[in-house]
């Protein structure tokens, strides 16, 4: 599922991973231990500017399956990483 | 010998090439591996299959043409060195974040954290320096097992037959992995990623990128010197220092002494040219795309940056040399002590992922379940 940028920064996440600053692993393992506490369906948002990240947490979450990768979008700098917990 | 400035432009040339090749594509050594034991990711483990296989083609034509010759392959004595320094590398490079050439590109996109890394790695080297003389050098002798290193170039068949044998042999896995329309399609949206102007676009196939940077290398072999990113930073370590401490440290350091052998005088090089410019190249290349943003890191992660790149300075000069040497020019010259590097640094990033960052291991599990 892919959604337009605008749709997913009207999504309410019920987590939100601040990783400002951090490099990799980090950025990985920051939003993975995010998904791991969530409930199945709540909606997590990694807020990076470590644009790595934009693919090594689609790919990751889609070969745990732990969550579904909603999309990214890009805001002033920042990426908003937006998974949903399966 | 005296360098004439033609070199040095050459020099500027090719880290800016390398510099802004590295950002567009994040290319990132710790993360092919990482990435491959931890998520079975292998998007960027492809890009380095691909550079390696760039290189080793490179080579050949480089040697079978008589541009170079084999006494001009990268070697390096042979030895336990080469696996501990791999590890340490490995090790370093995964607390740190980033390898020899991540930090550097990274230094030009504004990461604070890299320039730390980078002091610290330069630091590191001229630990190594110090410790060199004293004791350093009787420690590792007994580690040595051949003093002047091998290169299956030195073999007595067609210099083409073992590279182009390997590469044969990569392209039938890759066939055999994603079946010949897979491997064609490879190619396809290697070649045709692009959105609109690619000077803008802030992501490179990393395939594509890792052929080009492949090329770049073995032009550089072929016009200059082997590649190489720690030697040359250890030498802006002496340098800097010995504008304070003057020229006499490096005269009285035995393995300082060494690095600068071939240079007129104690100052900076075409190949420390080179690492300026990779820097440089990556800043351009970051803020045409919009990717230059000054990077405050999380103090927490201080000790990271701090730790990881003092190992990876003291180890990039037991092993010796980082990634870039090792898998470009190492790889690329058929270099065995390069393999044992390479094979010691996938064990250290191994050893961190697992037990210092306790990230998952899918590539060693079979079942689908998730935790823990």
């Amino acid at each position: 599922m892919s959604l337009t940028e605008r749709e997913l920064l009207e999504l309410k996440p019920d987590h939100v991973v601040d990783a400002i600053g951090e490099v990799c692993p980090h950025t990985l393992n920051l939003a993975l231990d995010k998904l791991k506490k969530a409930k199945p369906g709540e909606i997590v948002v990694e807020v990076t500017d470590h644009s790595i990240a934009t693919k090594t947490i689609p790919a990751a979450v889609k070969m745990n399956k732990i969550g579904e990768f909603l999309g990214v979008a890009k805001k002033g700098g920042e990426y908003h990483i937006f998974v949903k917990k399966l | 010998m005296a360098y004439t400035w033609d070199v040095f432009l050459l020099a500027a040339f090719f880290g800016f090439a390398y510099g802004f090749l590295l950002q567009k594509a994040d290319f990132c050594f710790v993360a092919s591996i990482r990435d491959w034991i931890s998520v079975r990711d292998t998007r960027i483990l492809n890009g380095v299959l691909v550079l390696i296989a760039v290189a080793l083609i490179g080579w050949a034509v480089v040697l079978a043409t008589g541009a170079r010759t084999v006494a001009d392959v990268w070697t390096v004595p042979l030895g336990g060195a080469n696996l501990l320094g791999g590890i340490l590398f490995g090790i370093g490079m995964t607390i740190a974040g980033g390898c020899g050439s991540g930090t550097l590109y990274r230094c030009g996109m504004g990461y604070v954290q890299f320039w730390i890394v980078l002091a610290c790695s330069i630091a590191g080297n001229l630990l190594f320096a110090l410790l060199y003389d004293p004791w350093g050098r009787d420690a590792l002798e007994p580690l040595t097992v051949v003093e002047s290193g091998y290169t299956l170039y030195s073999l007595p068949v067609p210099v083409y037959a073992i590279p182009v044998a390997i590469v044969l042999m990569m392209a039938a896995i890759a066939i055999w992995r994603f079946g010949f329309r897979g491997f064609a399609a490879g190619f396809r949206s290697a070649l045709t990623d692009w959105e609109g102007n690619p000077f803008k676009q802030s992501h490179w196939d990393i395939r594509l990128v890792a052929a080009l940077i492949g090329i770049v290398a073995t032009v550089q072999f072929a016009l200059m010197s082997n590649v190489s990113i720690t030697g040359p930073e250890t030498r802006i370590g002496a340098v800097a220092v010995s504008l304070f401490a003057g020229d006499d440290f490096v005269f009285n350091n035995t393995y300082l002494n060494a690095l600068f052998a071939d240079f007129p005088k104690i100052g900076l090089g075409p190949e420390e040219t080179l690492v300026f410019f990779l820097i440089i190249g990556s800043l351009a290349a970051a803020l045409l795309s919009g990717s230059f943003k000054l990077r405050w890191p999380k103090k927490s992660r201080l000790p990271y940056a701090i730790i990881g790149g003092l190992l990876m300075g003291v180890s990039s000069r037991i092993a010796p040399g980082c990634n870039i040497a090792n898998v470009i020019t190492g790889i690329g010259g058929l270099s065995i002590s390069s393999v044992i590097v390479l094979v010691g640094m996938i064990i250290g990033i191994f050893i961190v992922v697992a037990f210092v960052f306790k990230m998952p291991l899918l590539l060693f599990r079979r079942d689908d379940s998730f935790g823990a």
